[in-house]
């Protein structure tokens, strides 16, 4: 039986700071800080030049008339808003703008920020390979010592190799207990807000100050037993709007798991190589599969179905950011593996962009919109 | 209009004998199905039947079979802001239908990501339905110069299909054939070249709408002496129009440069609104994209040159490069405007077009337009909102 219990935030975490206070914390220790773009980047060869890296996804909501005069109606509103931000203000917040090639609409931004916006601050760019194998982790061993090489230009540092090591080894910590506190959230007695609010501080905080921070929360872990919510494994880019979760406990359930771009999906293994380059890469090639390195579909499938087995998890909630062409390519297919397995699956188009979606709204009154292969409550097939 | 090139038949012969060619095939060889950006020399240099999907999307366009089709894939849930050659070759997968009979099934996809990621979304999609083994040549987007290590990158991968490509198609790679192939592809290129560049005779004895057409060939049949023979001829034949000064546009009074993929579903439309306002599309960034890089398919060095060219396509470069190539255009061809295809279908390709339009418009002085549409689903073509800004355009480009 599956209730709708309100779930107290028992977290003995110290509060989290804000991007804006991190970012004059760490500027005041003589460091510099990078705006960067999802999804996959080396963060210790910037953490080894001094630069914290904080990473836009949003904001959500956002009105963007600078970028709406630059972008077409039907472009990714995650790289509207980013693009807006940045010629509004955001770009004079930094030092420096980085753009990994994540997805055509990105790499138009990218594209776009260098030749057209002319931001008074540096923008470089990353290409991540699509593929597996030597050939794939040589090239990105390379496209990161060129990064540095550029990086350098900016830093006016060159750091040994010592340097790069020890930041290595620490995100490397800090990737491990990110994926820890994921393993751990159906034991962790806290509302998805609260949660996703430590986890998606990996986006900006330190490592350090992440690892503290998770530990604080890993504390907070109770023996699991039947879970008083419904557990659901949340799949997408970026949870924002974060009303989503409020949805979710509305109809009793939580985000037991989840397949988030801004989260497990950069679950990095450790890598195995001594040369911290050719390290940094076999980390980001060994993430979990998703479509920016060209995973296979059935990895995917098979990836989602371990995560919701691991977790309990008895229904998945995609919910892609509208124009995000790769995540709407793998739905039917993903949603079909998961039927297979018995597990229910519903689609909720995340509308990031005030002006785009009126997906939400009911054509006629009635009840309030429901997610429909996750609700009712308990109405999902017995696993 | 301008009288009909005589060509038109043996395009469509071409055309219809490689689809004809495509159900007979399982019975004497294998089946490639591949990405317009792909290094097919490798694979026909090994017998490969190949076949585009984009191609056979942009057919289904023109012959006004895909909305219906992308009803289809949106019905099995495919996003209807997925790019619509997509939606179409998926519908025609799920349903049957397609307007060449029959297409054969593919024994190994081959994905270059030159042209856009949404075809590695795409080809992961077709490997999972026909359990077909996927290859991706995976080409880092060019924001500048290419790096060594990127170049160094494609041509590891190139060299990597040669074993499985073997497998499949049971022969060994001959490297004479390949580069003779390579050749093949190379000559067709440089006359594909030469035939966009009559646009800038006055008048045009061509237009882009033209090319749009004739384009089949240089996309799906690179590599083959038919291909180099079929544009030797067509070359010919612009040569003697453009001498006897028959222009594709009768009373040629305005030049336009066209951006990005056709609109297929109003290829007609469209050329016959410029043509009756006296314009000649002269010249489309689309089509210059599959000459341009002809001087480096050098046979000598197959591998490299392959790794070379693919890199560098039109569509993985940046915005300024496009800016470049769409001023270079104006300039060559004398041209008095351009219309920017916004392509809601083509992201890649239209992202930037908003910034190009304005420099072309507030540096160059050049009037451009604009035009929203779909390339391939014409539920996304408003026509009357659209005739409004072609008049519009058409009255600014004739003062």
């Amino acid at each position: 039986m599956v209730g709708t219990a309100k779930v107290r935030d028992n977290s003995r975490a110290a509060p989290i700071p804000g991007r804006q206070q991190t970012m004059e914390r760490f500027r005041e220790q003589g460091g510099r800080i990078a705006a960067v773009l999802p999804i996959h980047y080396p963060r210790a060869l910037l953490r080894a030049h001094r630069i914290l890296p904080v990473e836009i996804w949003g904001p959500a909501q956002a009105f963007t008339p600078l970028a709406d005069s630059r972008l077409q109606s039907y472009i990714c509103p995650l790289a509207r808003n980013a693009l807006d931000f940045l010629l509004r203000e955001g770009a004079r917040r930094v030092d420096m703008v980085l753009v990994p090639h994540t997805c055509d609409s990105l790499q138009g931004l990218g594209s776009l920020l260098l030749d057209q916006a002319h931001l008074d601050r540096p923008t470089l760019n990353f290409y991540l390979p699509r593929g597996a194998g030597d050939a794939s982790v040589d090239y990105l061993a390379a496209e990161i010592r060129s990064l540095s090489a550029a990086l350098s230009r900016i830093s006016g540092r060159s750091p040994r190799e010592e340097e790069l090591i020890e930041c290595v080894m620490l995100e490397e910590e800090a990737d491990s207990l990110l994926s820890e506190l994921l393993g751990a959230r159906p034991r962790l007695p806290l509302p998805d807000h609260t949660f996703y609010r430590v986890v998606r501080s990996r986006e900006y905080l330190p490592a350090e100050d992440f690892i503290s921070s998770a530990n604080g929360v890993l504390a907070g872990r109770t023996s699991l037993g039947a879970p008083e919510r419904l557990p659901i494994l949340l799949s997408g880019i970026v949870p924002e709007p974060m009303e989503i979760f409020d949805a979710l406990a509305g109809f009793g359930a939580f985000a037991a798991a989840c397949d988030l771009a801004c989260a497990s999906r950069r679950l990095y293994p450790g890598g195995k190589s001594g040369d911290p380059f050719r390290r940094m890469a076999e980390s980001l090639l060994g993430a979990p599969p998703d479509f920016t390195r060209g995973s296979a579909i059935r990895d995917r499938v098979r990836y989602l179905r371990a995560n919701a087995d691991k977790s309990g998890a008895r229904g998945v909630l995609f919910y892609p950011v509208k124009f995000c062409e790769p995540e709407l390519f793998d739905l039917p297919l993903l949603r079909k593996g998961l039927d297979g397995a018995g597990l229910a699956s519903t689609v909720i188009e995340a509308p990031l962009h005030p002006h785009l979606s009126q997906v939400l709204v009911p054509r006629d009154p009635g009840p309030p919109p429901r997610p429909g292969g996750v609700t009712p409550a308990g109405a999902l097939p017995e696993r | 209009m301008g009288p009909p090139l005589k060509c038109a038949a043996a395009t469509k012969r071409l055309v219809t004998r490689h689809y004809l060619d495509g159900r007979y095939v399982r019975h004497y060889g294998k089946t490639a199905w591949v990405t317009s950006g792909a290094p097919v020399e490798l694979l026909k240099a090994l017998g490969f039947f190949v076949l585009y999907p984009e191609n056979h999307g942009a057919l289904c366009g023109a012959r006004r079979a895909a909305e219906a089709l992308c009803r289809e894939s949106e019905a099995a849930g495919y996003s209807s802001d997925i790019c619509s050659y997509a939606r179409t070759d998926l519908g025609s997968l799920l349903s049957g239908r397609t307007p060449v009979g029959r297409l054969p099934r593919p024994d190994v996809l081959v994905c270059c990501t030159n042209i856009c990621q949404t075809v590695l979304a795409w080809y992961r999609v077709l490997s999972d339905h026909f359990n077909a083994p996927l290859l991706v040549v995976d080409t880092p987007f060019l924001y500048a110069e290419a790096p060594p290590h990127a170049k160094a990158y494609v041509l590891a991968q190139i060299e990597a299909m040669v074993e499985p490509l073997e497998r499949i198609a049971g022969r060994s790679l001959n490297q004479d054939r390949l580069k003779r192939t390579v050749k093949y592809s190379r000559d067709a290129a440089e006359l594909w070249n030469r035939i966009t560049e009559m646009g800038r005779r006055k008048p045009a004895p061509l237009t882009a709408f033209d090319q749009f057409i004739h384009m089949a060939p240089i996309v799906e049949m690179r590599g083959d002496s038919r291909t180099v023979d079929f544009y030797a001829a067509m070359l010919r034949e612009l040569e003697e129009r453009a001498r006897l000064g028959i222009g594709a546009v009768q009373r040629e009074r305005a030049r336009l440069v066209w951006d990005n993929l056709p609109v297929w579903h109003q290829l007609r439309f469209l050329s016959e609104f410029f043509a009756e306002k006296g314009a000649a599309v002269v010249a489309a960034t689309y089509t210059k994209a599959w000459g341009e890089l002809a001087p480096l398919l050098q046979e000598s060095q197959p591998f490299e040159a392959m790794a070379d060219t693919y890199l560098h396509v039109l569509l993985n470069r940046g915005t300024g490069s496009k800016l470049d190539t769409i001023r270079a255009l104006v300039k060559e061809f004398d041209a008095d405007g351009v219309v920017f295809h916004s392509d809601r279908s083509c992201k890649p390709y239209s992202i930037g077009q908003m910034g190009q339009r304005d420099s072309v418009v507030r540096q160059d002085g050049i009037p451009a337009l604009l035009l929203e549409a779909d390339h391939n689903d014409p539920r996304s073509w408003s026509r009357s909102q659209n005739i409004n800004r072609l008049e519009a355009f058409m009255e600014v480009v004739a003062r």
